[in-house]
């Protein structure tokens, strides 16, 4: 009698696990990637040197050049890639990043953040700074950050591309990306970015430059599959 | 035998079916008469009940709602639970015990208490009785001994007496404050669900008041609906009689209104609905209908109500019929005289913008309207200006020449066209010969230089033109009723002549003392650049020797005059010889109550005969009741059909009514000093440039790249300069507070009187007082001016990053710099500092200002914001005292550890 009882909960024990696993696998197998690079077409202008015209004891420690177009080997770097719609698919993962102004420039250039994510400005410099978001969807920020604040934490709550500039220092833009799912990717120099999880459907993905504009492609993804998206701006 | 006269059978003869038809028709005639006093000719009665019965089944309906929400609502199904549980143990459990055993006891301790005290007051009463035996023996000499004693056994008794009093009081409070800790519990669950219960409470108040209770107290009562009343207003002396003596308005418009103001009956048709705008019209502060009725706006026949085309109105020789649709703004102007900004009277605002700016009132007298200045450019030294071929030809068709002209088109023939210039061209010579000897050629003016050509173009999209003037087809700024203010010059070339665009530009009152046109004090070298500039916009007319021949024929001069005369061009325009010329057109300061009888329509039949439609055609069309045998002068203004309705509401409004002061919007001088400087405002087109009041800053359209470049928007301006320092600068703004801006505050030239309009305009609006802004430093708490300079300096807030202070500039390029801060001590309201200081954003939205609060360093002034912010905002006053402090100031917090005397000194300089 004990050992059919005991037989029967090893059984069961076992379907559960199998269905469990089964569950598993095939919440890993829904979605696919959509990944590729950005390139530029065409002769790339050199970057202008910035000119520094003030605070130069923080600001002029290095070389600073125009951030608004960085091609690379014939690849766009601080390119956004993302999908505005997306139903289903992952939850978005509200993961804190940091914007330092180091020597009075953005780093990054173009920061992705989840909605609702702490963001933390960085102001190294022993300068004042200010940071002015030109948000129209978010409620639009100016706040100081006097050399005595080295951290300063926001957050934004709707997603927008939002151009940030500081007023004392007229050279210093950035932009900020606020994400509203997690399927977005900014490109680094080699121009290259993966969307992963995707669930299977068709998408409308956008690809955002500053200067360049947007570009929307139409990506079918599939389970488990890589649809691969190459994208060209022209200078 | 029969007897004359008599008919024997006549007695005996019924007249019973006679009487019997009489008394139904009676009893019929009776019922129908009954029925249609109470039920046809009151449509009210039908209304109000349906109201009624609507009012009581919905709020019916949302106590059931509520009910169920409660129900639902753990929380207080909870507090019911408990409060039955409460009720059943003081009822008959432990605590309904203790309660009876306490009750018990409470009556034994009144008895004691009782009878304590009235032993008390029988000693008392003794004691009185003592005294008077007393006193009495002592008035009359005798031995008073036994009566002192006598008071003094009976003190000794009360005294005695007087513990087992207090004794027994204490007793009484002690039980009454038991019983009520007993009876706490239920007392606290019951103010809770009380709490719970407000809207439930509502919805019964709502039921209670739709109904009746009928029957007397304490016999079975029956709860029917409210039968229907006249709801009546008297608005008290409203009217005027034919004697001019004052009556009240009986307005009943509400017995069938009557959900007018209620909220939530919005999706009731008329008569019940709830109005459209309840909280903006009939909020408190706004026209309750309780004291203002309806027909104060919507005019109609209040006392009626037998029909609603009797209530309304809508009969024959009723003068004030029901207002349709946007009509009802029109009423706006009988008690508001400024409509503009008024919220839900934007048609009739719009009139008014259109009706004062765009000329109306240079031929059409208005109560109210009359100090209006001609709206066209003086013709005193015209020959100096223009082309003659051109003059003609504008005065011919106008739009031809600036689709967006305010000049309106006459229906002239180019023979009458050039009579009236040629007139306007002979009576200009003599003081435009004696202008022009003063103002010779420009030297070196070399038309189409390409350099000079260039640089006036620069000039003209930077020192400020562009705030009114445009240089292409669509460039504008202020627009009124489809009319430019301030005419574009995309072909001044064709129009104007070089010699006089040049002095012109150098200093326009030179040439026309009362223009509007300010001076951007231009220096000769940037008048000869934009002169040369101008002159390539627009095609340069040949002289054509012709047209000056004919302008001087005495002939077409002697016919001009009693042209220009007959049309009335003098209302508009200053032309010599007609300084007193009246008005041409009617008056119409009670144009909207003028009866249909007295409204010609000539031979048109296509229009209907309402006061309305003639209105409209009139404008649209000024010329169209004019027969062979009536003449009509009104010149066509070509508005969009918006424009003419706006136009014609505003007339409406214009009738004979006397209002009483108290349903008047306040007219106080406040009221009397807005109305005064808005009108200034829009007639120096000081909204080209600045945004104020939240209208105009339309040259911030050209800045959006580097807005920080454009005028300030002057918003709550009132509330942040020194007046003192306004009226000062308004009439002299040759130091700018941002120098760096390649934008010019012109110089209006503006006297005290016009400067003292603004002042009072601005101070209006942000609704402050003009006081004298003393700044006393000796006031400064301890302490803050150390902090606020600590605050200031490059350590913290690091103001100067940005800031000008006097001479001392910061680093980087111009745009990036913010006003200077020693002239704060002069220009700024101390209050108006902190607030800025505090939430720039919500004083100026998109400003470059930062917010540095909240935020403040900890270790200044331990950290009180608040506090920081004043010691900020005194400091920022002692800026600019003088130049040896400022320098000193400076100089502090590069030293760094040195604050301390610098400061000491800046205190005793203050």
């Amino acid at each position: 009698m004990d050992r059919r009882f005991s037989l029967l909960v090893a059984l069961v024990f076992a379907m559960t696990a199998a269905l469990a696993f089964g569950a598993v696998q095939t919440a890993m197998a829904a979605g696919g990637t959509i990944s590729g690079a950005v390139a530029f077409k065409g002769d790339a202008p050199k970057p202008k040197k910035l000119k520094i015209t003030k605070d130069k004891k923080a600001c002029d420690k290095r070389p600073k050049f125009d951030s608004s177009l960085v091609v690379k080997d014939g690849k766009l770097a601080n390119v956004v890639v993302y999908i505005a719609e997306v139903k289903g698919g992952k939850a978005l993962e509200k993961k804190a990043v940091t914007l330092d102004q180091n020597g009075c420039e953005y780093q990054p250039h173009v920061l992705a953040v989840a909605a609702g994510a702490d963001v933390t400005i960085l102001n190294p410099d022993k300068v004042l700074h200010n940071i002015h978001t030109y948000s129209k969807i978010n409620k639009p920020m100016n706040r100081a950050q006097p050399k005595f604040k080295k951290k300063l934490k926001v957050k934004f709550d709707k997603p927008e591309i939002m151009e940030v500039k500081c007023d004392v220092h007229g050279w210093m833009g950035g932009w900020i990306f606020v994400a509203g799912n997690p399927y977005y990717s900014v490109t680094g120099e080699d121009g290259a970015f993966s969307l992963t999880d995707v669930p299977a459907g068709k998408y409308q993905v956008q690809i955002w430059h500053e200067k360049l504009g947007t570009q929307t492609r139409e990506v079918e993804v599939k389970d488990g599959e890589t649809a691969k998206l190459d994208v060209e701006f022209a200078g | 035998m029969a007897v004359r006269g008599v008919d024997p059978n006549e007695e005996r003869k019924s007249y019973g079916t006679v009487f019997f038809v009489g008394s139904i028709l009676l009893v019929v005639v009776s019922l129908w008469a009954i029925f249609d006093d109470n039920i046809t000719r009151r449509v009210w009665k039908i209304h109000q009940t349906e109201f009624i019965r609507t009012d009581y089944e919905r709020a019916e309906a949302a106590l059931a709602k509520e009910q169920e929400r409660l129900n639902a609502d753990p929380k207080y199904a909870e507090l019911v639970k408990q409060r039955a549980a409460e009720v059943e143990s003081l009822e008959s459990g432990e605590k309904g015990a203790r309660l009876a055993e306490l009750r018990e006891l409470q009556q034994r301790v009144e008895v004691e208490y009782f009878d304590a005290d009235q032993e008390v007051k029988f000693v008392k009463s003794e004691l009185d009785e003592a005294w008077y035996e007393f006193d009495h023996a002592v008035q009359l000499g005798e031995d008073a001994g036994p009566y002192r004693r006598h008071i003094q056994e009976l003190d000794a008794q009360q005294r005695a007496l007087e513990p087992a009093l207090e004794a027994a009081r204490k007793k009484r409070a002690d039980v009454k404050a038991e019983i009520r800790e007993v009876q706490s519990g239920i007392k606290k669950i019951d103010d809770q669900i009380y709490e719970l219960e407000g809207d439930k409470r509502k919805w019964q108040r709502q039921m209670d008041n739709a109904t009746v209770t009928v029957g007397p107290e304490g016999f079975p009562q029956f709860t029917l609906y409210k039968v229907p009343n006249i709801h009546q207003v008297v608005l008290k002396d409203f009217d005027r009689n034919n004697f001019d003596q004052h009556v009240d308005r009986v307005d009943r418009c509400q017995s069938c209104h009557i959900g007018i103001n209620r909220a939530g009956f919005d999706d009731l048709p008329q008569p019940l609905t709830t109005h459209p705008k309840r909280l903006v019209f009939l909020s408190d502060t706004a026209h309750p209908p309780r004291v203002f009725g309806c027909t104060a706006c919507h005019d109609g026949q209040g006392e009626a109500v037998n029909s609603t085309a009797q209530a309304h109105g809508n009969v024959k020789f009723w003068e004030h019929p029901l207002h349709e649709g946007h009509d009802v703004e029109a009423s706006c102007v009988t008690c508001h005289i400024n409509v503009q900004g008024l919220e839900g009277a934007e048609v009739v605002a719009r009139g008014q913008q259109i009706f004062e700016q765009v000329g109306c009132t240079g031929c059409h007298l208005v109560e109210g309207y009359a100090d209006i200045p001609k709206v066209g450019p003086s013709l005193r030294k015209v020959q100096a200006k223009l082309d003659p071929a051109w003059m003609v030809k504008w005065i011919e068709n106008p739009r031809e020449f600036r689709p967006f002209t305010r000049m309106p088109h006459f229906y002239f023939k180019e023979d009458e066209a050039l009579a009236a210039a040629a007139y306007l061209w002979s009576v200009s010579e003599k003081e435009a010969d004696a202008w022009l000897k003063e103002n010779p050629a420009p030297g070196g003016y070399r038309p189409g230089d390409a350099a000079l050509v260039e640089k006036g173009r620069e000039l003209a999209r930077s020192v400020g033109c562009l705030g009114c003037h445009g240089f292409a087809e669509d460039e504008f700024t202020t627009r009124v009723g489809g009319k430019d203010l301030v005419p574009n010059l995309k072909d001044i070339a064709a129009k104007a002549n070089p010699r006089w665009t040049y002095h012109w530009l150098l200093d326009p009152k030179g040439y026309n003392p009362a223009t509007r046109m300010p001076s951007l004090r231009l220096s000769e070298d940037e008048a000869l650049a934009l002169t040369t500039y101008l002159m390539t916009l627009g095609e340069k007319p040949e002289p054509d020797a012709a047209v000056v021949a004919r302008l001087e024929d005495p002939a077409n001069v002697a016919k001009g005059e009693k042209l220009v005369r007959k049309y009335g061009c003098a209302g508009c325009h200053d032309i010599p010889g007609m300084e007193n010329e009246s008005r041409i057109g009617v008056e119409l300061t009670t144009f909207g109550s003028k009866p249909l009888e007295e409204l010609f329509f000539g031979n048109d039949t296509s229009i209907k005969h309402t006061w309305k439609d003639w209105t409209y055609n009139k404008i649209l069309s000024p010329r169209v009741y004019a027969t062979e045998r009536v003449e009509q002068l009104m010149p066509h203004f070509d508005f969009a059909k918006e424009d003419i309705e706006a136009v014609r509401v505003l007339l409406r409004g214009f009738i004979e009514r006397k209002v009483p002061e108290s349903f008047k919007a306040d007219h106080a001088e406040r009221a009397q000093q807005i109305l005064a400087g808005r009108r200034k405002v829009q007639e120096y087109n000081c909204i080209g440039c600045h945004e104020i009041d939240g209208m105009g800053g339309y040259v911030r359209k050209y800045y959006e790249q580097n807005p920080t470049l454009a005028p300030p928007p002057l918003n709550g301006e009132g509330e942040k300069v020194q007046a003192n320092w306004l009226f000062g600068f308004l009439q002299n703004p040759e130091n700018p507070i941002r120098p760096w801006l390649k934008v010019r505050m012109p110089t209006f030239g503006f006297d005290g009187p016009h400067a003292d309009t603004f002042v009072n305009y601005f101070a209006g609006l942000s609704e402050v007082d003009i006081p004298y802004v003393h700044v006393d430093e000796g006031q400064v708490p301890a302490g803050y001016l150390e902090a606020g300079q600590m605050l200031f300096s490059d350590d913290y807030f690091e103001c100067g990053s940005c800031h000008v202070r006097g001479d001392k500039t910061p680093d980087g390029p111009v745009e990036d710099w913010a006003p200077d801060l020693n002239l704060a001590r002069q220009r700024l309201n101390p209050d108006w500092i902190e607030k800025w200081i505090l939430d720039p954003q919500k004083l100026q939205p998109g400003t470059k200002m930062p917010s540095f609060y909240p935020g403040g360093p900890e270790d200044i002034l331990s950290g009180d914001e608040k506090k920081q912010i004043e010691a900020l905002t005194d400091y920022i006053m002692t800026l600019g005292l003088q130049p040896a402090t400022a320098a000193k100031a400076e100089a502090v917090p590069a030293a760094g550890s040195s604050k301390q005397p610098a400061v000491e000194e800046q205190n005793r300089q203050g």
